[in-house]
């Protein structure tokens, strides 16, 4: 018998030794009240998700069709005076118009590229000198104001984690109601496969007499926008 | 620093009096816990739902405990299926050895640690340090008393017990900044310092807040983001967890995270929840090359077969109870000799490590406070009394001073006379006549036996017998 | 006229009898017959705080056998009450004849400001007590008995009587039985902190309902030479 049967065997012997407890039944996360239409619920929810983002210190830039999201990301990059960005695969915009309009402004653009050690070294090292991480989160969370964000090779964690500031773009079709939403959209399958961060907030502590600092060690300042789709 | 043999463990009633004797370290913890008891009261104030979510957390964590066999081989499976390697620990010993193992052929040198309860309580790092590997905490709390070369004195805040003028003057001496005690400067520097060393590590090890078996998923909860560095950019990355960290489905995720926050931290959710299923894979750019999971029992499937015991294991580590007791909150966590202080210590530490934390469970009044906080609504006191009943029991009993088994003797002699209601009643009138002429209006300043500690420290005794009138209604 | 038993329990039996003699004078007033339970000493929760479960066995049986369901027993103490009511489930679980009793009396058992509020229905007793004073919340009767506003109502219907907040008043007084003698330095600590709030107060009567907290409290005000005294709630409902 392994060591990790021995193990399973003491535990099981343990649980038998004691009552076992009934199987659970799980009240149903408490249903949402859907307005009217559906832009309504859209627009309520992204409200609601810049007024949490907002208290957990995080700056929300507002709502943008696809085309202003180009501009909007280049006036936030030029009023931070950011001199380089790097920047992943989007979810469903194209980051690549927003790069090259970076680079017509005169911002440096760092992309992801190959995945050899040399290559991911100095992709490394790029990322911890710029000044702004930008991606798209796959959802977003109304109720606590958190960014859903998936590590892909085309939009890699470290964007999310080195850069001293962060723009993510969401969404407005992927604002969810709460935490049990947004991890059901996004699916068993994702999570076994990929690396997901619920973001709420800029990084923070309060380890010193319990007072909020932020940005110890993730990026201090956060900025979020969402993105209202063009109809079809 | 060679330390291998940990040192003798301290004696509680020693420590716990250095705790109380120092005024300043008691200001400081009502300070720190009183501010987050007030975040705790207006997130629930602000969220009807909460007591309603602490039920189904506790009814998943009964039924995830209840079935915890079955859990851990799926949890394994599924961990192994997305390509981490799973050990599974009986013990300390067998869980450091393996680490080391680890660490020693990945050729690590430089290891960085995310906040992790489970690795003090194997005491990890003076392992890895034998094993001559730098090993620096990155959470700013951990790191704070690391260059303290202390404990940790707070499963949450770990260095509670430091005030921001403490932490100014340990960075001025050790990492040779100018003093300050704004914490936004002194966050900087820390997070100069170990930005470096985070890209220079080659080994990272963190804890496991949840391990979602259904998914093969590791959760791990933070506000730093030191946890997300830990487990992204070191080549090799070993996560460390008990056994009773595992929960069925991704589903019952948001349960826990609904009120894990919100009792720890008075946050509605954690700056970052991270879901790490598995190293790198084919061309990503980030996140360790191998990744290990060291699943431990050491003394948990003990607790698992003692009913009373059992529902410790639910604990979510949040901290809650230590906040709010009001003996930690007079002693502070050091005086607990125990990676686990407080009121969720006094009920672990005993399983974990033996005859050294027999005394902690009569460190309490029993009021039940840690109870009412406690997001899984662990009985707390419940077990305490279970636990003081086992000592009793114990074999070889447990060393206790002079004073304290008078104090038990007595208790047992007074429950055997009380069995005799008029036999006591005609004693107690006959002591009460002899105590009478020593009292001062209605109390005794000094009294022998097993009260002696009564008027020793602070109180006076109150005369038996003397309050006959009842007061009148004039002031 | 109904009849209640009246268990003095054993601190106040040692240290506070005026406590029984006002409990049953308020009872009394209200027009019930008060019989003393006088065939049990002590609830049993010494020796079970302590671990010794054999010796607190003892005692529990001899409390159950002195009441019998169907007759209301009032007890002016949070902790004892719970100990009757609640940890006797525990204690006894090895006996199920005495366990059997125990869930049969557990209807029947009742806190002193419980009974009155929630049994007779009864707020106003025509007490008088001139002075300013906080409540002090006994842990037991705030988190094992629920008892959290019925203490209050009955003060606040008390003619004269200023009640007035302090600081964390649910915070433990750091009696806890043994525990005060046995950790005397934590206890010590923990009623120091409580009368520094205290005393922010302006209070000169600190009111609770179980003696231990008294004899804590009062102790320690005694040692500092403060001039507040202490009182149990059915001191203060029986004064006029």
């Amino acid at each position: 018998m392994s060591a990790f049967h021995k193990i399973i065997a003491t535990v099981k012997s343990a649980i038998e030794r004691s009552p076992r407890t009934a199987p659970p039944a799980h009240p149903a996360s408490p249903g949402v009240i859907v307005p009217v239409t559906h832009d309504a619920r859209r627009a309520e929810l992204i409200s609601q998700f810049a007024r949490e983002l907002e208290a957990v210190g995080g700056a929300f830039l507002g709502i943008f069709s696809p085309d202003e999201v180009r501009a909007r990301t280049v006036a936030l990059a030029r009023d931070i005076g950011a001199h380089t960005a790097a920047i992943g695969a989007g979810v469903t915009l194209d980051t690549a118009a927003v790069a090259r309009a970076l680079e017509q402004a005169g911002i440096a653009v760092i992309r992801p590229g190959a995945s050899g050690d040399a290559e991911r070294a100095s992709y490394r090292e790029r990322l911890a000198g710029c000044d702004l991480g930008i991606v798209e989160a796959n959802a977003g969370i109304a109720a606590t104001g958190t960014l859903a964000v998936i590590g892909t090779s085309a939009s890699p964690n470290s964007l999310t984690l080195l850069p001293p500031a962060n723009l993510i773009i969401v969404n407005a079709d992927r604002m969810r109601a709460d935490l049990a939403a947004a991890v059901s959209a996004i699916g068993a399958e994702t999570f076994t496969t990929k690396r997901v961060a619920l973001i709420t907030g800029p990084s923070r502590t309060a380890d010193i007499e319990k007072m909020i600092v932020l940005g110890v060690h993730g990026p201090r300042k956060l900025y979020a926008l969402a993105i209202w789709p063009n109809e079809v | 620093m060679a330390a291998a043999k940990p040192d003798p463990i301290p004696d509680f009633l020693e420590t716990s009096r250095k705790g109380v004797a120092d005024a300043d370290l008691r200001r400081k913890l009502e300070n720190s816990t009183g501010r987050h008891l007030e975040h705790v009261a207006h997130m629930r104030a602000e969220f009807p739902g909460y007591d309603g979510e602490r039920d189904v957390a506790r009814r998943i964590k009964e039924d995830a405990i209840g079935r915890l066999d079955e859990l851990l081989i799926e949890l394994k499976q599924k961990l192994e299926a997305n390509g981490c390697t799973v050990f599974v620990a009986a013990d300390a010993a067998e869980a450091r050895d393996y680490i080391i193992k680890i660490a020693r052929k990945a050729s690590a040198r430089h290891v960085v640690k995310g906040k992790s309860m489970t690795t003090e309580e194997i005491d990890l790092n003076p392992a890895l340090q034998a094993a001559g590997m730098e090993v620096v905490e990155t959470d700013l709390g951990e790191y704070i008393v690391q260059l303290r070369r202390e404990r940790p004195s707070h499963i949450i805040t770990p260095a509670i017990h430091l005030s921001k003028e403490d932490i100014g003057q340990l960075f001025a001496d050790q990492l040779g900044i100018a003093y300050t005690a704004e914490p936004e400067a002194l966050t900087a520097a820390a997070r100069e310092r170990l930005r470096s060393i985070f890209l220079g590590a080659d080994l990272g090890v963190t804890g496991v807040n949840f391990a979602i078996a259904e998914t093969g998923t590791l959760v791990l909860i933070e506000n730093e983001g030191n946890g997300r560095l830990t487990s992204t950019l070191p080549e090799t990355f070993i996560a460390v967890m008990g056994i009773e960290k595992v929960i069925p489905k991704l589903a019952d995720l948001s349960h826990f995270l609904e009120i894990l926050a919100r009792t720890g931290t008075g946050q509605k959710l954690t700056t970052y929840t991270n879901f790490i299923s598995g190293p790198r894979r084919e061309g990503e750019l980030d996140g360790p090359r191998a990744m290990h999971v060291v699943i431990l029992d050491n003394g948990r499937s003990a607790m698992l077969a003692d009913p009373v015991m059992r529902e410790a294991l639910y604990c979510l580590r949040c901290g809650a109870c230590l906040n709010v007791c009001p003996v930690y909150r007079r002693i502070g966590g050091h005086a607990y000799n125990s990676p686990y202080p407080g009121p969720i210590g006094s009920i672990v530490s005993p399983n974990l490590f033996g005859s050294a934390a027999a005394k902690l469970p009569f460190a309490s009044t029993l009021c039940g406070a840690c109870r009412d906080i406690c997001p899984v609504k662990i009985d707390i006191p419940r077990i305490l009394l279970h636990l003081r009943w086992k000592e009793t029991q114990a074999q070889p009993p447990t060393k206790w001073p002079a004073d304290a088994r008078r104090t038990r003797a007595g208790v047992r002699r007074f429950a055997r006379m009380a069995r005799h209601p008029r036999t006591l009643r005609l004693l107690s009138r006959i002591g009460g006549w002899m105590l009478r002429p020593f009292a001062r209006d209605r109390y005794l300043r000094r009294m022998p036996g097993p009260f002696k500690n009564w008027t020793r420290w602070g109180r006076d005794f109150p005369a038996p017998g003397a309050r006959r009138r009842k007061p009148r209604g004039e002031g | 006229m109904p009849e209640v038993r009246l268990f003095a329990t054993c601190l106040v039996e040692e240290f506070y009898p005026s406590v029984i003699e006002s409990a049953a004078l308020v009872l009394e007033r209200l027009k019930l017959k008060v019989r003393p339970l006088r065939s049990a000493f002590c609830c049993a929760q010494a020796p079970f705080n302590e671990g010794l479960r054999d010796e607190a066995v003892d005692l529990a049986r001899r409390f159950l056998k002195s009441c019998e369901p169907g007759t209301p027993v009032v007890i002016p103490s949070g902790s004892c009450t719970s100990m009757v009511k609640i940890f006797y489930s525990d204690l006894l679980a090895d006996d199920p004849a005495l366990a059997k009793k125990a869930a049969a009396m557990r209807p029947w058992l009742f806190e002193f400001s419980q009974f009155l509020v929630n049994v007779l229905k009864v707020k106003y007793v025509g007490a008088r007590f001139d002075r300013t004073a906080v409540y002090h919340p006994a842990c037991h009767l705030t988190r094992e008995l629920r008892v959290v506003d019925e203490p209050r109502l009955l003060l606040g219907a008390v003619q004269n009587l200023r009640m007035v907040d302090f600081r964390n008043p649910e915070e433990c007084c750091g009696f806890g039985g043994a525990f005060s003698v046995k950790l005397p330095h934590i206890s010590a600590a923990m009623v120091e902190d409580k009368i520094v709030r205290i005393k922010e107060s302006g209070a000169t009567a600190v009111i609770a309902n179980d003696c231990g907290c008294l004899m804590q409290i009062g102790g320690a005000l005694h040692r500092q030479g403060l001039q507040v005294e202490t009182f149990h709630l059915a001191e203060v409902l029986a004064a006029r």
